[in-house]
């Protein structure tokens, strides 16, 4: 260590504020603290808390990203997984209480499709396109 | 035995930040106002001597304390509150630096009468060795001009051992280095600092 840039360096001691800085100190503190509560937003309140929070774990930066990208990707998985389950189709086979068969010949395969009664379906008609009264008459 | 009393006196006011801390934790805002009445002129030395410039040292030592505010529910004791602190002091100091305008201007606060007493200030002036008749304000300008021609490191731990008097193995704590470190910084600032504060230094 050089003694005299040590002695020269102490001399810094004596620099320092007026005695009354201190004594104003505190109060501009809890005047700082409560505009800054008034003026920002609760959702960034909790934000910086939670980011003040994280350090005293001393985890590496890196291990946050991660745990990040993997929170985004089980939301993906979790999201996707909620929109299969929505697909009216597969909740109905999935749901349906009625007897499956078999609707191919025997040794032709296996497709399964719920038996249904003709009292499920309401009847129904298929009309002609064109009815034939009204088709113009054939003139040689 | 004077270095018993030292221990003794150290551990009185760890126990008391123990005491404080806690009852901040529990929602008791008055017992962290104590601890910013007691530290407060600490920091302020802390970061006045890395920035020079009283404006940016009130605005974060506020900023320091109001972090430290957030955060101290999450201090476990791991480290003593003093450390734990300091070292988020030094390091939001360090960030700023590195953001701020190289264009700033100082901002130097009054010398202290008390100084005309200083054995090291009397010695600097009175010796016949002396090469020229110390102006202290322009000494002041010229310590200042010299701590800011070195690194933010380097000059974080220059502050911290000659002027504020932390023994090296707080330092590395509150850097996060070990002390071999603190020792090789130390002496790396001085030669520069003795190369731009040749004219006051007796030959």
């Amino acid at each position: 260590m050089n003694s005299d840039v040590h002695k020269l360096l102490r001399l810094k001691r004596y620099e320092h504020p007026t005695p009354d800085y201190f004594e104003r100190f505190l109060d501009e503190f809890h005047d700082r603290q409560r505009s800054e509560l008034l003026r920002q937003p609760a959702w960034k309140l909790a934000w910086e808390r939670l980011v003040d929070a994280l350090p005293e774990f001393r985890v590496p930066r890196l291990a946050y990203a991660a745990v990040g990208a993997a929170a985004v990707v089980l939301s993906a998985v979790i999201l996707v997984g909620q929109q299969d389950e929505g697909l009216p189709g597969t909740a109905l086979a999935l749901n349906d209480p009625r007897p499956m068969v078999n609707v191919l010949p025997p040794g032709r395969g296996d497709v399964r499709l719920p038996v249904s009664s003709r009292s499920e379906f309401p009847p129904h008609y298929v009309l002609e396109a064109r009815p034939v009264s009204y088709e113009s008459p054939y003139s040689f | 035995m004077s270095s018993i009393l030292m221990a003794d006196v150290a551990e009185e006011l760890e126990i008391n930040d123990v005491d404080l801390v806690a009852r901040t934790q529990d929602g008791d805002p008055r017992a962290f106002d104590d601890l910013v009445r007691k530290y407060s002129p600490r920091l302020y030395g802390l970061v006045y001597n890395m920035t020079s410039n009283h404006e940016d040292t009130n605005d974060l030592l506020q900023d320091i304390f109001a972090k430290a505010y957030r955060s101290i529910r999450g201090f476990k004791g791991k480290s003593s509150f003093y450390t734990w602190l300091h070292t988020i002091a030094t390091n939001m100091t360090i960030n700023f630096l590195k953001k701020r305008s190289r264009t700033y201007k100082m901002s130097l606060d009054d010398v202290d009468n008390g100084i005309h007493n200083d054995p090291e200030f009397l010695e600097l002036t009175s010796s016949p060795d002396a090469r020229r008749e110390v102006n202290l304000k322009e000494l002041q300008v010229r310590l200042n001009e010299a701590m800011m021609k070195l690194s933010n490191e380097h000059r974080a731990v220059v502050t911290m051992f000659d002027i504020q008097g932390m023994p090296h193995a707080e330092i590395g704590k509150i850097l996060g280095i070990s002390e071999g470190t603190v020792r090789s910084r130390l002496f790396y600032a001085h030669r520069q600092l003795q190369n731009h504060l040749q004219e006051f230094l007796v030959p």
